[in-house]
């Protein structure tokens, strides 16, 4: 019977122990925080404003980025491509299909990632036990941050939920939509005050793509000339582009050879105010393909022609091969020709192809002029792991300064010395003469000048262009200027879906 | 390693053998059937309590030496019922045998085993006999067709491959949570880790399909349990067993595509149909290349050795095995290859009166090579599908060869030095599968898998039992893979080589504790059980690391030894997440005669993967069954021999899902290159909303059924069940403003499965010429009947997509989950006349931009335009039938077996050709396209400009019957006379060949019809299933 006992002992240890002992139910999430417990010091705090920023990456990374997706609703550009399916959204933006259920969500989503974790570092990180100071340039940051998004969003859906702080199970189907005017209220509030705790200059090795001064000014000129400001855009405008052809006080100036604005080792130059950053270093992968640990520029591949080969003996260069996105239109083609910018520009593998220096594979609405600005090059084919078509490095620009140079000058409504005198830096870098500075000018110069770098669509409808230009596309007036909501974000909520969609 | 296990086993085979012991007295006789009196060869003699014992040759006869008039003789014959007969003064014993009753056999219930008799819940169950005849590379294949209400298809016909298996349909919305828990002797093994498991050693597979059997497994058997015993050794003589086979396998079907003459007309047309100018001035290019040829092995060979030792003293019994088994596949066998070694000691220990003491363990190697790719991006067969014809195999032209682009790269070349050819029409991914297979020789997977358990039992008294057991599982496996600098296409290249390992390591263990208390009060029996449990998964971690541009360009001289700087290494480390579970159950058998039975079962269980609030869930089940024919009204007629209803309803739970789906934590990943120097620096950031109400996923299930005997030789038994699962566990999908990366995870929708099984099972015995038939049947019908994934949805957007198509799937409220969703076509615009018809009702036309030979699509909504709006529930890829027939005769010496297994009602997405390349090549049934006015009413016009969306929308077009019934297995077998046996002392030789996959009835024009994966059905350029011939021999000592 001792036996018995000795069992009915081990037993009810058994029961009592594991059984009931909670303890042994825990699990600590490896490798994350709890939330309660994080934005404690200065690195988390840092760590949390680096997850702000990732969202920069909108403009060139991951298959839905900004630049080509903008690129394919302009009149120089074609949505390309595969096929006529390859990209439902880049496709239905091209011919002004798009409806709110094949409008990609991330161009919403990610802006709002961006705000969300933006929030989150306001609400947050004024209680951090941190050097004030870099606490303040780190508000000052997360909040001109949150003004670009804010203004891409507002820019692309128009109608958009202002949320400054971040939302809860609770309250989030609550949310409705502000006005426009609401929105670029809080964006001018939150540059002004970011620009005050701003650096204007910040060490390149390590802090390199940061928010400055002058890129928080950019923004805010934009903004205000998207507004029709005209006379306060120019004057923040200004601050920025000093001198005409010089050095501004920030240091930007114009680079001496436009070729050199496409080389990817050529990162963040004098000309960049606000630059997209890229690495190789990723080792990015088709898992997480634009998710917030891809640092790979994807417009590179996205443009690139599909199969390019040398020919034997061939002079052309050697290019990765890509996915044909983002051709160039015969029409533009032809406005582009003659000007020294054109081989920067296009990339004419239709005469390379009848030449017999190269062959390649033609995609969706085949032009054969293909985005030089930002093809793949053999040299910046990635070493290490990761998918090669993944980890292209070339940074690309958000705003640079011959962009706020045309801005400027059509901000002072394309007329007087200094509108003439930015007018003509641009042209004379360009290696042309000067004509006589007028709107139409401008816009035409903005139009060579800034072509596959999805300013296009953005000017034509701030300019009230885009009815005419893009008329034959399916473009309707009223409704396109705007993308529609993405249908996910109408249901359960009380927002409003945009007019005509 | 392996040679020390194996020395070690031969010794503990010496030890038991040599306690063997000889007696004094010689008693002999004949074993005969009682009905028919023939002789049974090789029953089992044995003396009771000893290892004495002996197996009866072809006459029938025994002779053996006992050690005392008080012996006693147990001889058993399988399908026969044991006798017991104290031998006294008898120097001849001639024993009659009985043909056990087919309720008597017993079936393993989890934590105990129970008279099949007495069972209330719906078990199926498969002995050795019906596994050792299916020459299965994994276990879960040998379950197919045989045991209703279990589906499974095979993942890949990429020799062992996993399959997937949904027991009564499809339980919940994530895909690995709907795969059935497997317990092997009491461990829980996921089901991506059954492949260590060597088929000849299992003695039984139990499916638990009910919610009344299965709560005994409580929160992990929402989707059905899988119990599997291995082969314990029994007292008496040793048995040795050897099974072995060789044969060869080749494609069963293969595609019919265009030839390069018809490719390049179909292509002419295409381009100049599209405004385009035609691709081949000349069209007349012969046959051109058949990539399919090039790709299928038509004799892959497959062989397997198994080897077994049993048997047992008075005190102890083992059993050990050791077997290999090694197959290649049939699409590029040089990159397509399977091997495993395993062995097995299994032991049982009679300490004392009180004490017993055993354990398992089984441990295998498995090494693998895989094809890489296998869907439409890359895929050997994909690109087989898609490759123009009039790409030569090797360029052997000089001047070809000579210029661009096999000039300027490193393109794989053969054993003369000519250069694969390159397609300059078909890019993207496809590449030259010869020259891609170059590219992957020497990458393999490999596993080590140890999966064993030990338990202590003290039989208190003749009543209680205690029983603690100690399961565990360690298991390590990885990859290596090399790749060469090389060149496929302009796509598919890479100037630097790479060489890559990973290795993976887990533990899991479980602690069980259990009391069962068993004893029979005049009529009424009753089995108590209460146990404990505490479990443990998931331990351990991954580590991976990758080199770049090695100076050396070959998977032989790659080696990790070489000194690559950092800035050409890449890692990549994880921990794992454990899994933990605590548990207390109980379980009540309760029978009055054997007449009305019950069962009861309560299992709560603690799951770590549940936020505080609903941290416990509790799993309560009933069951109840009526034995009609034990009642003493019942008359004993000769129609029905016996018959028992049961019906049982349970509830059961699944916490298959994320971990920490109830916690918001803040993670990094959310990166951005800050600085000039490409470093990439780490972000951090909120990855949800909280959700600390997240609950248990329950399913419960409602089980009625019967099993019957009528006319002596025909079983039958028939469940019907409805199985309900609710608060199935999946992201909410919350507004996109909320801005979080991560949609919580809650209690989204509720999702039931109702389904009809039958099991026939029939004996006859016809002169000298045994007959034994069995089939099973099970009709099932999935329904999504809740969605809530946010306040106003009535579907879950993002099932299964394709290439550019997108989604091909939807799952929503009425449908089955994950239906095929898309446009319906109503025939091809014969003519312009037809397309100015088809307007809507205020005159409209509803599809202005077609041309004849353009689909006419349906207007669903009726809104007289096509839109995304017009799309509908094409059918489900789920099949609603699948049965299984085998057939076995016996004649004298001679066996045959036929097994076919077949399911229907499902739809195929027949994915072969990429969207996005407009010059992949065509089936044949583009022969049949439309040219113009009653050419065709099914397949539209070619051309390059598909304004119509012919091809590039998901319609019922790409759907096909997925019906099928295949001719698995067909087998002859001889048992030589012992006369010839006995000459090497074996008591039976039987050889026997086997065709594998004879034969598929069925319309899908794809390879293979039967397609698994996380939604069945959805074909890119599946690896299709081997037809195999194999000669084997089976050898008894």
């Amino acid at each position: 019977m001792k036996v018995i006992k000795l069992i009915i002992v081990v037993f009810t240890i058994f029961f009592t122990t594991t059984s009931c002992d909670k303890e042994f139910l825990d699990v600590s999430p490896k490798g994350q925080f709890l939330s309660e417990n994080y934005y404690a010091d200065q690195g988390q705090a840092f760590s949390a404003l680096v997850g702000v920023y990732d969202v920069l990456r909108k403009n060139s990374g991951g298959f839905e980025n900004m630049i080509a997706m903008m690129n394919a609703g302009s009149d120089d550009q074609f949505a390309g491509g595969g096929g006529a399916s390859d990209g439902a959204g880049i496709q239905g933006f091209s011919n002004y299909t798009l409806n709110p259920v094949i409008m990609p969500e991330s161009f919403w989503n990610d802006h709002y990632q961006g705000i969300f974790r933006a929030n989150t570092i306001l609400l947050k990180v004024p209680s951090t036990t941190m050097d004030e100071s870099l606490k303040a340039r780190y508000l000052a940051e997360t909040k001109a941050l949150r003004a670009l998004y804010y203004f891409n969003l507002v820019r692309l859906f128009k109608n958009v939920p202002l949320l400054l702080d971040p939302l809860t199970a609770t309250n989030m189907y609550e949310v409705t939509q502000s006005s426009p005017a609401a929105v670029y209220a809080q964006i001018e509030k939150d540059l002004n005050e970011a620009i005050a705790n701003l650096p204007a200059t910040v060490p390149l090795s390590t802090e390199a793509g940061r928010m400055t001064k002058g890129a928080a000014q950019a923004i805010l000129g934009k903004a205000l000339l998207y507004q029709n400001k005209g006379a306060q855009a120019a004057a923040v405008l200004a601050e920025v582009n000093g001198t005409p052809g010089g050095t501004s006080q920030y240091g930007y100036k114009l680079l001496g050879n436009f070729d050199d604005l496409w080389v990817a080792s050529n990162k963040f130059h004098s000309e960049n105010i606000l630059e997209c950053s890229h690495s190789s270093a990723g080792n990015s992968d088709w898992g997480w393909w634009g998710a917030g640990n891809d640092e790979g520029n994807t417009l590179n591949v996205m443009v690139g022609p599909r199969s390019y080969a040398l020919t034997e003996g061939s002079l052309a260069p050697d290019l990765p091969s890509g996915w044909s996105f983002n051709v160039f239109t015969q029409d533009f083609y032809n406005v582009m020709k003659g000007d020294p910018r054109f081989h920067a520009t296009i990339f004419d593998l239709k005469e390379l192809s009848t030449l017999g220096q190269a062959n390649y594979i033609g995609g969706y609405q085949n032009t054969g002029y293909f985005l030089n600005k930002f093809l793949p090059r053999r040299a910046d084919v990635r070493t290490g792991g990761g998918a090669l078509e993944l980890n292209y490095r070339q940074n690309t620009p958000i705003i640079r300064l011959a962009d706020t140079y045309l801005m400027e000058a059509e901000a002072l409504g394309g007329t007087g010395p200094r509108a003439q005198a930015l007018l003509d830096a641009v042209r004379n870098r360009a290696g042309l003469s000067s004509v006589p500075v007028s709107l139409a000018a401008i816009k035409a110069e903005r139009r060579l000048e800034l072509a596959g770098e999805g300013h296009r669509f953005f000017d034509l409808v701030r300019w009230g262009d885009a009815a005419a230009k893009l008329a034959d596309r399916g473009f309707k007036s009223g409704k396109n200027e705007i993308f529609p909501i993405p249908v996910r974000e109408l249901n359960g909520t009380k927002l409003v879906q945009n007019p005509g969609y | 390693m392996l040679k020390s296990l194996t020395k070690s086993f031969l010794l503990l085979v010496l030890l038991f053998t040599t306690s063997f012991t000889f007696a004094q007295r010689n008693v002999s006789g004949v074993v005969t059937d009682a009905k028919t009196n023939e002789a049974l060869i090789g029953a089992n003699v044995l003396v009771k309590g000893t290892s004495i014992g002996t197996i009866t040759d072809v006459d029938g006869a025994y002779s053996l030496s006992v050690p005392g008039a008080d012996a006693v003789l147990v001889i058993s014959y399988t399908g026969y019922s044991d006798q017991e007969i104290t031998v006294g003064t008898q120097s001849t014993i001639n024993v009659t045998l009985s043909e056990g009753a087919y309720l008597d056999e017993v079936v393993v219930i989890g934590y105990g085993i129970q008279k099949k008799s007495v069972v209330t819940g719906s078990i199926a169950s498969l002995k050795t006999k019906d596994l050792e005849n299916v020459p299965s590379a994994r276990v879960e294949q040998a379950l197919q067709g045989r045991v209703s209400g279990v589906t499974i298809a095979q993942n890949s016909g990429q020799p062992g491959s996993a399959s997937t298996i949904r027991i009564r349909g499809i339980t919940t919305f994530n895909d690995a949570g709907n795969s059935p828990l497997w317990v092997i002797d009491g461990v829980v093994v996921d089901a991506g880790g059954i492949g260590f498991l060597n088929q000849n050693d299992i003695e039984s597979i139990e499916v638990l399909k009910d919610a009344a059997s299965a709560a005994i497994y409580g929160t992990r058997a929402a989707t059905g349990v899988i119990l599997v015993t291995t082969k314990k050794g029994k007292e008496g003589k040793l048995n040795i067993s050897y099974n072995g086979f060789a044969g060869s396998s080749s494609p069963a079907k293969v595609l019919k595509l265009l030839n390069a003459s018809q490719y390049a007309a179909i292509m002419n047309e295409r381009a100049v149909a599209g405004g385009g100018d035609p691709l081949f001035p000349n069209i007349n290019l012969g046959v051109g290349t058949d990539w399919q040829k090039q790709i299928f092995n038509y004799g892959a060979k497959r062989y397997s050795h198994e080897l077994s030792v049993s048997g047992g003293s008075g005190k102890s019994t083992f059993y050990v095995s050791a077997g290999i088994q090694d197959l290649e596949g049939i699409v590029t066998s040089d990159i397509s290859k399977y091997n495993r070694k395993s062995i097995r000691l299994n032991s049982t220990h009679k300490l004392s009166s009180i004490f017993t003491f055993g354990q398992t363990l089984g441990y295998a190697h498995t090494k693998d090579s895989g094809i890489g790719s296998t869907d439409e991006y890359g895929g050997v067969l994909s690109s087989a599908i898609n490759l123009d014809p009039t790409t030569p195999l090797v360029v052997t032209d000089p001047a070809l060869a000579n210029a661009a682009p096999y000039s300027s790269n490193p393109v794989i070349r053969d054993t003369n030095g000519n250069p694969y050819g390159i397609s300059s029409l078909v890019g993207q991914e496809m590449r030259n599968p010869l020259a891609y297979v170059q590219t992957r020789l020497g990458n393999h997977n490999w596993a080590d898998d140890f999966v064993g358990n030990a338990y202590l039992e003290a039989a208190i008294t003749s009543n209680i039992k205690i029983r603690s057991t100690l399961g565990a599982k360690r298991a390590y496996w990885g990859n290596l893979g090399w790749t060469p600098v090389h060149y496929l296409s302009a796509t598919s290249n890479t100037l630097q080589n790479s060489f890559g390992k990973s290795e993976n390591k887990v533990f899991n263990w479980n602690i069980e504790n259990t009391i069962t208390f068993d004893k029979t009060f005049t009529d009424h029996h009753v089995t108590l059980l209460l146990g404990q449990g505490a479990y443990k998964e998931n331990v351990g971690g991954s580590i991976g690391t990758t080199i770049f541009n090695l100076p050396v360009n070959s998977f032989e001289d790659a080696s990790f030894n070489f000194d690559i700087p950092q800035t050409n290494r890449s890692t990549g480390t994880g921990d794992f997440i454990e899994h933990k579970l605590t548990s207390l159950f109980t379980r009540l058998n309760y029978n009055y005669k054997e007449k009305y039975l019950f069962t009861g079962i309560i299992r709560r269980d603690g799951s770590s993967r549940f936020g505080s609030n609903s941290r416990y869930g509790v799993f309560p089940s009933v069951s109840m069954g009526w034995v009609l024919s034990n009642e003493e009204f019942w008359d004993q007629n000769g129609l029905i021999n016996s018959l028992k209803v049961r019906g049982g309803y349970g509830v059961v739970g699944n916490d298959a899902i994320r971990d920490f789906g109830y916690l918001s934590t803040v993670a990094g990943g959310v990166n951005y290159t800050v600085g000039n120097s490409g470093v990439i620096t780490t972000g951090y950031s909120n990855t949800t909303l909280d959700n600390p109400d997240l609950r248990w996923e329950e399913t419960s299930q409602t089980n009625i059924g019967f099993d019957a005997e009528l006319f002596r030789n025909l079983t039958f038994t028939m469940d019907f069940f409805k199985k309900s699962t609710s608060g199935i566990l999946r992201p909410i999908r919350i507004p996109g403003y909320v801005g979080v990366n991560q949609d919580p995870v809650g209690n989204v929708a509720n999702m039931d499965n109702k389904g009809l099984e039958v099991e026939l099972g029939y004996k006859k015995k016809i002169g000298d010429l045994n007959l034994n038939i069995n089939g099973s049947m099970s009709y099932l019908k999935n329904e999504v009947t809740l969605i809530t994934t946010d306040s106003s949805a009535t579907f879950i957007p993002g099932g299964a997509s394709f290439q550019s198509m997108g989604e091909v799937t939807r799952t929503a409220v009425g449908q089955s989950f994950n239906s095929f969703y898309g446009f319906q076509t109503n025939g091809i615009f014969q003519n312009l006349a037809e397309i100015d018809a088809y307007k809507s009702a205020d005159g409209a036309l509803i599809q202005p931009n077609a041309l004849p030979g353009d689909f006419k699509w349906k207007d669903i909504n009726g809104d007289g335009k096509i839109t995304n709006d017009d799309r509908t529930f094409l059918g489900s890829n789920l099949p609603k039938i699948v049965y299984g027939i085998t057939l076995n005769l016996d004649y004298k010496s001679f066996d045959m077996m036929i097994f076919a297994q077949g399911a229907a009602g499902n739809k195929i997405f027949q994915g072969l050709r990429r969207l996005d390349i407009g010059n992949a090549n065509y089936q044949t049934e583009a022969l049949s396209r439309w040219t113009g006015e009653g050419s065709s009413n099914t397949f539209p016009r070619l051309t390059s400009n598909d304004t119509n969306g012919n091809f590039s929308r998901m319609s019922d077009f790409y759907l096909e019957d997925g019906a099928y019934t295949r001719l698995k297995l067909v087998q002859l077998g001889y048992t030589m006379p012992a006369s010839w046996s006995g000459k090497i002392s074996s008591s039976k030789i039987r050889i026997y060949a086997t065709a594998e996959n004879l034969l598929t009835f069925t319309k899908y024009t794809g390879y293979d019809p039967e397609i698994g994966g996380g939604v069945f059905g959805i074909d890119k350029g599946y690896y299709p299933q081997a037809r195999s011939f194999i000669v084997g021999a089976q050898v008894q000592f």
